[in-house]
């Protein structure tokens, strides 16, 4: 499976940008904030939408215009929309027979169990929960047994325990020898997924590899923090003495933005180091906690 | 969670089918679900019974000498110039358009299944309900009124050519753009309406005018612009929904699945 020099663009808009990888079996899990690119980048290896530039192959095939390719090709999109009014039984046969399977019936059960339906099965979609109807389009995307499987944010409106019971899931199928990607946009999910992990940014591939590298990576950046205290330079000086900041930006009498790379040793003696000068701290905030700066780090670091 | 039972990916060949059969009775079944809802049926089934009942009144209120003709005028401005065309519309650019606007058609496109068969299943779901709904009400209402024989014949025929044309043309609308209804409406009204009165030779452009020729040669009633052969009036309205399908099922190859 692999993508050599990808990019899509709806319009003017550019969804995804010179973007190349490869998956080979295992889990992979494609981590980028909302409005990233991860869902086009889901839907150009299906097939679903054709590059605009480059090229994507699926086992060296051509997604887009072989059909029969689509064999190999297990997709949970991450759109809700189903066909309510089939049970979901009924759902994950149909895709069976389209698949032509030989035994439907029983693909349709076995796939259903590994998604723990169960007696559910035989109730209409249109009645499911968002966690039910996620089990029910990944028992339609694995039912013929495919080598690629694309999940499209599979743990969204999950609980806790059929999170656990899906992120297991997924990482059993990966080691039963299929190449599993996985979209998320939340770090500590694709954390439990696998050791591999794509990250993608503003439609660029922004990291590759090894989630601890990364993660790593990720935690040795530089943090902002804006603190409100009294005699902000004196403060700010210290913080640069005391080598707790990389850099300090007084934003006036009171106000500081503080740049460090020891986040845990800043939290830590900001309140002890402003009384022993006397300044009233009035407050600390993180600036770039969320994933989004995460990623922007990660692009513009590159 | 119960674990994956094969061991290795994709290499369950005994899982593989040697053959397809099933997989189009499959989709047809599926079509008929999407399409078969409560409020479409009964709506669009009220409008047709209109039929049955000017057919009704014609034969209570109408000198049998004026039957025939007053019926071949009805069934031409309002059974093939209306009720065909907007109940085709309904069924036939839901059948694809629906799915490809809510984003299910990936579940249908996602399969090694050929485009021509999704189309060709999708095509007869529809005509499964615009058939009964448009031909049958007109053919009674046609009984109904009287009139002779080649009205009833002419009536039954044309409708059918109708539905069949126009269900193909759908088709192909509802998965070409978003907003298949407006488009269908301005088409019918604009184009079917307009160009089919426009002249002899602009007419041809308009299935109305096949299927205008059709009903007007079996009647023997003289319709205004009615002045195609009936092998032309047949054959091209076919023809067009062959090529409409095979557009459909070539779009289906080309869309690009949200």
């Amino acid at each position: 499976m692999a993508f050599a020099g990808v990019s899509k663009w709806f319009g003017d808009l550019v969804a995804v940008s010179e973007v190349s990888f490869e998956l080979w079996p295992g889990v992979t899990a494609l981590l980028g904030p909302n409005g990233a690119g991860k869902s086009t980048v889901l839907r150009l290896l299906a097939g679903l939408t054709p590059p605009s530039r480059g090229q994507v192959r699926v086992l060296g095939r051509d997604p887009r215009g072989d059909v029969e390719i689509t064999r190999q090709i297990g997709l949970a999109p991450q759109q809700e929309a189903m066909f309510d009014r089939l049970t979901a039984y009924d759902f994950v046969r149909l895709a069976a027979v389209l698949h032509h399977l030989d035994a439907p019936d029983d693909a349709t059960r076995r796939a259903i169990d590994l998604v723990e339906l169960g007696p559910a099965a035989s109730r209409r979609i249109g009645t499911f929960s968002k966690g039910m109807r996620q089990r029910v389009k990944l028992a339609q995307a694995i039912v013929h047994d495919p080598h690629l499987v694309v999940l499209d944010e599979p743990l969204t409106g999950l609980d806790p325990r059929q999170r656990l019971s899906m992120i297991e899931l997924v990482a059993r199928l990966g080691q039963g020898g299929r190449c599993v990607i996985v979209s998320s946009h939340v770090l500590e999910e694709v954390e439990r997924f696998g050791s591999r992990i794509l990250v993608i940014a503003q439609g660029r591939l922004a990291a590759e590899g090894d989630f601890h590298a990364i993660r790593n990576l990720m935690d040795d950046r530089p943090r902002r923090f804006a603190v409100r205290v009294e005699r902000a330079n004196e403060v700010g000086a210290a913080l640069v003495r005391w080598g707790l900041a990389v850099g300090v930006q007084l934003e006036g009498p009171d106000r500081l933005i503080v740049q460090t790379r020891e986040p845990a040793a800043f939290r830590r003696w900001i309140a002890p180091l402003t009384r022993d000068l006397g300044c009233r701290l009035r407050e600390v905030a993180p600036l770039d906690e969320d994933l989004e700066s995460v990623f922007r780090y990660l692009v513009e670091g590159r | 969670m119960t674990t994956p039972t094969s061991p290795t990916a994709g290499s369950n060949p005994a899982a593989r089918s040697r053959g397809r059969t099933g997989t189009g009775g499959e989709l047809y079944g599926l079509f008929l679900s999407i399409l078969g809802t409560r409020g479409r049926i009964v709506g669009l089934g009220l409008l047709s019974l209109i039929s049955v009942l000017v057919g009704v009144v014609f034969r209570a209120q109408l000198d049998p000498a004026d039957q025939l003709e007053s019926w071949t005028k009805f069934a031409n401005t309002f059974g093939l110039s209306l009720v065909a065309p907007v109940v085709a519309l309904m069924f036939a650019s839901a059948a694809l358009g629906g799915p490809a606007e809510d984003g299910t058609l990936v579940y249908l496109w996602l399969r090694p299944v050929s485009r021509l068969r999704l189309a060709l299943a999708a095509y007869a779901a529809s005509l499964t309900y615009v058939a009964p709904l448009v031909v049958i009400p007109l053919g009674v209402g046609a009984l109904l009124s009287g009139a002779e024989r080649g009205a009833v014949t002419g009536t039954v025929a044309s409708a059918t050519i109708a539905v069949m044309t126009y269900s193909g043309i759908f088709l192909w609308l509802g998965l070409r753009t978003r907003r298949s209804l407006a488009w269908g409406l301005a088409y019918i009204l604009i184009w079917e309406g307009f160009v089919a009165m426009a002249g002899k030779s602009a007419a041809r452009l308009a299935i109305r005018a096949y299927t205008r020729s059709l009903l007007a040669d079996s009647s023997g009633v003289d319709l205004r612009l009615a002045t195609i052969t009936p092998a032309y009036a047949a054959i091209v309205p076919l023809v067009v929904a062959v090529v409409a399908v095979l557009l459909t099922a070539r779009r289906l190859r080309t869309t690009e699945v949200t």
